[in-house]
């Protein structure tokens, strides 16, 4: 048990997004309330001669507002949209926290932003400057923009954070595995308080192509679960949350969002591509047993969802052997029916969901469900979001490589 | 067996487990232990031989992709639309 052996429990004190359905927590959770999809056609590159031309871009995305108030990092102006997205989404986590930077204690502090892919729209504009354009040198900050732990260190920079600073990457999984690991950071007293999440912006041609040549995409849209969905939808954007140990965040009068309470991982170790019930089984199972917690007491799960064929069977089965009967009276969702696929980026949207479905009482709904799927057969909540106590929630994150990531969140201790 | 029809079932072979197995007009994808992802890499070697582009879907059970005879029937119906051939490609 978690709480009771000598470590600490951790809370959420802040929560910060930037999305296709919303730039800000409030916009995004009213958006997934309402069943708002931000699936729409590419805007930002010319998709001509693609199949494939849709997906979750974030729109209207303007920085200034956030970078003007940089007090320390001089370089996120000029950084990838990826990093970017974590400065916008830090800030609106730390404001919410009541941190200011530069923060008090910085050795005690961390910041784990991982990114799935790092700065991939970087990369293709400086090779169409190398090799179609035959400049003679790449920007000066290629180098600084496409390091996938940009992200970390820039937020790290901008607060003052002097402790563990790195990022994740395990696809899929990347922003789970980053808040696992923080979750875990914080109990054990490696340091107090930490920024947790990933960001992703690979939106371009280049992704496009290679997406495509994977036959995994849908031409037509995000529809987990339901018999007709053919695909997922590629996504950009960012989710990251303030951990704290109870105590610090108490003796500072934070507000407290609610609780971390378990976090499992484990790896199919089988097959790039298609999914084993036993890991993402064993990862559920393993943050229930962290979380010192029965089947019973989970009321949501944020399902990966993703809408591929195999996903979503895949999913339902390993639910259903976690749960046994408990499995019909959980609330199920994916929202990535509204957001899209945001890569390493989903597990950090998807726990901010999960905190907000325990906030207010709220689970929100799988959109695009037309016909029941025989092999899908939970309740996917769809369509339409709807009012029910949430106590304990749960976020899963399964990725390509097989690599399971799962968390469980709980409301603020009494 | 024709141009079409033999550069097929040699880009089937490259991908094969077994590529010693039988391949006919009539035999199955699944019964030459094609996955998949094996699938989606065959589809791009038809596409970069024929200069042809197919817009497969792994999440769907297509037809097309049932037996080695209906790949060779897709890709020459593609290849007549679009003027490409093996030989064009190649060169």
């Amino acid at each position: 048990m978690t709480q009771s052996n000598g470590t600490r429990r951790v809370v959420v004190t802040g929560t910060g997004a930037v999305t296709p359905i919303g730039i800000g927590v409030d916009d995004y959770w009213t958006s997934l309330k309402a069943g708002v999809s931000g699936v729409a056609p590419i805007q930002r590159f010319d998709t001509e001669d693609l199949y494939i031309t849709i997906a979750g871009e974030v729109k209207g995305f303007d920085p200034r507002a956030c970078l003007r108030r940089l007090k320390r990092d001089k370089v996120l102006p000029h950084a990838d949209r990826f990093s970017q997205f974590a400065g916008v989404a830090a800030c609106e986590a730390m404001d919410q926290a009541g941190i200011e930077a530069p923060i008090e204690d910085g050795m005690r502090a961390a910041s784990i932003i991982g990114s799935g892919a790092g700065g991939l729209v970087t990369f293709e504009a400086a090779y169409r400057d190398l090799f179609i354009r035959k400049k003679k040198a790449t920007h000066p900050f290629t180098l600084l923009r496409v390091i996938g732990s940009s992200a970390a260190a820039h937020v790290g920079i901008e607060y003052g954070i002097k402790g563990p600073t790195f990022g994740t990457v395990s696809a899929c999984a990347t922003a789970a595995h980053a808040i696992g690991l923080m979750f875990d950071f914080v109990r054990r007293g490696v340091v107090d308080i930490g920024i947790a999440g990933a960001s992703e912006s690979v939106l371009n041609y280049g992704t496009m192509r290679a997406w495509q040549a994977m036959r995994v995409l849908s031409p037509d849209g995000c529809f987990p679960f339901s018999k007709n969905r053919n695909g997922t939808v590629l996504a950009e954007g960012c989710g990251l949350l303030v951990l704290e140990n109870l105590e610090r965040a108490r003796a500072r009068g934070a507000n407290i969002l609610g609780e971390v309470v378990g976090f499992g991982m484990t790896s199919d170790a089988k097959d790039m591509v298609n999914p084993d019930i036993e890991g993402p089984r064993e990862a559920m199972r393993q943050a229930l047993r962290d979380a010192d917690l029965s089947t019973t007491d989970i009321d949501y799960l944020n399902a990966h969802g993703t809408a591929t064929a195999v996903n979503d069977v895949n999913e339902t089965r390993a639910i259903k052997d976690v749960f046994g009967d408990h499995a019909k009276n959980l609330s199920v969702s994916s929202t990535k029916s509204m957001h899209g696929h945001m890569l390493g980026a989903g597990g950090g949207i998807e726990a901010v969901a999960c905190l907000k479905a325990i906030e207010e009482g709220f689970v929100p709904p799988t959109i695009g469900y037309t016909e029941p799927d025989p092999e899908c057969d939970l309740d996917y909540t769809p369509n339409e979001g709807r009012k029910r106590d949430v106590t304990y929630a749960m976020s899963n994150s399964f990725a390509f490589g097989g690599l399971n990531a799962v968390l469980v969140f709980g409301p603020p201790p009494a | 067996m024709d141009d079409v029809a033999s550069k097929i079932v040699e880009i089937l072979q490259k991908h094969m487990k077994d590529p010693d197995k039988e391949v006919a007009m009539g035999t199955k994808l699944e019964d030459l232990e094609i996955e998949s992802l094996d699938l989606a890499m065959i589809v791009f070697d038809i596409e970069d031989s024929f200069g042809i582009e197919i817009p497969y879907n792994a999440n769907e059970e297509v037809e097309d992709f049932k037996t080695v005879g209906s790949v060779v029937d897709r890709v020459r119906s593609l290849v007549e639309g679009s003027d490409a051939s093996p030989s064009g490609a190649a060169a």
